[in-house]
């Protein structure tokens, strides 16, 4: 089977809640006056955080996604990851979906990086017997020496984007989706990560990634969509947006 | 049309979760040693309010009623230890999204394999209580041995929980009142729930409020069997009528707002 990633038209809309919406009160009272007076004051802002997206990957590519800050970057990658369904519009997605979007995310500050990386292989659906298998590469791709015995809590931000992104990369998935968190890196590690995402895409899978450091996309992506309040801006080769942004 | 793809999308996901029972029971046991992390006692402090709470309402209630504590002391601990399981699952029910939250950003499961994950946490820490129950029962040299019906009823019960838990759990996070609200009334339910004090203790006039709570009926199938005892056939078919009507509420509730709960944390 062909891994692809296909978007048609995708929009996403997501409901805000005031406090005053979550409210049991209010509700209630909504109720006994027929919902008429409260009518309109139920504070609940309907945010379009996604507006007709549409595009294809294929096995190979590496999406470098672009943007401000909510420009609707970490809204598509939950909605690639399935986390979000959209509004409307279809995602269709052909493969095995590995993603870690948060950084720290689903981790036990108090266990150690060793007993991390296998709560984090035991969510990605890893056997056990491939875990405990996986474990020792892992741990050398990270790099954290003596640091993997310690408690989770005592990292820092570069220590665990390296446990994670190590995770992740070791995991058979077809379709790998990050978040910012990878740049969080040091130099070498981040020369690392490149490499070992080449070596993914030989392995024809897909790669999603967001990021604001455009030395990273120009380096790891093949294509870019740039995105501006929820709609794509650019979309295609990544040398081509390069260009356009006199990054090349 | 709309409303039939939600409904099998519904079943689906209760399915969906089931099938991932290797992965929720995983972490369940690994989230339950997180909770020991550092602690010396361990398992020990899952089990101690249970016992702590049997033994207070044991010793005053048992003056008050004049019983010898050998006769009290397992009819409410044994009470105890199944309330934890039973009228327990509303405030587990509550806060199987609350606790689920981080995870659901993230990673995509199906919605009901946090109320899985939430009911089996609570099912591990119903066993440390009911190894506790067993060393303070032997200690006493007053061993029940369990009735078989504890093999069926413990499965129903489990079922109900990860059920209503669902849409107990929506409701929770959609109107953050609710969370109070439970805890409320799970403690008054307690009370009023025949856990430490028997129905013939009460007068007639009152016996409504163990006749139509649904929880005096699950209690009954636990506590009956971890005695020794059969459960009353009436405490069987009451549960049973329990169980439909939370697979109701529940495939209802995930049909409605499956994909919305996400937005709500």
């Amino acid at each position: 089977m062909a891994i692809s990633v296909t978007l048609s038209g995708v929009t996403l809309d997501y409901a805000l809640y005031s406090v005053r919406a979550q409210s049991l009160r209010n509700a209630v009272l909504n109720l006994a006056v027929g919902g008429r007076l409260m009518a309109g004051q139920n504070d609940i802002t309907v945010v379009r955080a996604l507006n007709g997206i549409s595009f294809k990957l294929q096995e190979g590519d590496r999406l470098g996604l672009v943007g401000h800050n909510g420009s609707g970057k970490t809204s598509l990658l939950k909605v690639l990851a399935g986390i979000y369904e959209p509004t409307a519009g279809i995602v269709d997605v052909k493969g095995r979906i590995s993603s870690m979007i948060a950084m720290g995310a689903g981790l036990d500050p108090d266990a150690t990086g060793l007993q991390n990386i296998k709560n984090l292989a035991m969510m990605q659906l890893v056997p056990r017997r491939e875990i405990e298998r996986r474990v020792p590469e892992i741990v050398a791709f990270s790099e954290l020496g003596a640091f993997i015995n310690m408690p989770f809590k005592t990292y820092s931000t570069g220590m665990m984007a390296r446990l994670m992104f190590s995770v992740i990369t070791s995991t058979s998935a077809d379709i790998l989706i990050m978040d910012e968190w990878v740049s969080a890196g040091d130099a070498d590690f981040q020369h690392k990560a490149r490499d070992r995402l080449s070596n993914i895409v030989d392995n024809a899978k897909i790669v999603v990634i967001a990021s604001h450091d455009m030395h990273t996309i120009r380096r790891v992506c093949n294509k870019v969509l740039a995105m501006d309040s929820g709609r794509p801006s650019f979309f295609g080769p990544a040398d081509e947006w390069a260009q356009m942004n006199g990054l090349a | 049309m709309e409303f039939a793809g939600r409904f099998v999308a519904a079943i689906n996901d209760l399915v969906a979760g089931a099938r991932l029972a290797p992965l929720w029971w995983r972490v369940g046991i690994e989230q339950t040693v997180a909770k020991y992390r550092r602690t010396v006692l361990g398992p020990f402090w899952l089990a101690s309010s249970t016992l702590a709470t049997a033994f207070s309402l044991s010793i005053v209630f048992g003056s008050i009623f004049h019983q010898n504590l050998n006769d009290s002391f397992p009819f409410i601990m044994s009470g105890v230890v199944s309330w934890s399981i039973t009228g327990g699952m509303l405030v587990e029910g509550s806060s199987i999204f609350l606790m689920g939250a981080g995870l659901m950003q993230v990673q995509k499961v199906p919605v009901s394999f946090h109320a899985y994950l939430h009911i089996d946490r609570m099912m591990i820490n119903f066993a440390h209580q009911i190894v506790a129950f067993w060393a303070v029962m032997l200690l006493m040299r007053n061993f029940p041995i369990p009735h078989w019906q504890l093999l069926l009823s413990l499965p129903l019960v489990t079922l109900i929980a990860v059920l209503i838990g669902i849409p107990l759990g929506m409701i929770s996070i959609r109107y953050r009142d609710m969370n109070y609200l439970v805890g409320f009334v799970g403690q008054a339910l307690f009370m009023l729930t025949p856990v430490f004090w028997r129905k013939s203790q009460v007068s007639g006039k009152m016996a409504w409020i163990a006749t139509y709570n649904p929880f005096a009926h699950l209690l009954e199938i636990v506590r009956q069997p971890l005695l020794g005892h059969p459960a009353p056939l009436n405490d069987w078919i009451a549960s049973l009528i329990f169980l439909a009507f939370s697979a109701v509420l529940a495939v209802g509730s995930l049909t409605l707002y499956r994909r919305r709960v996400v937005f709500w944390l």
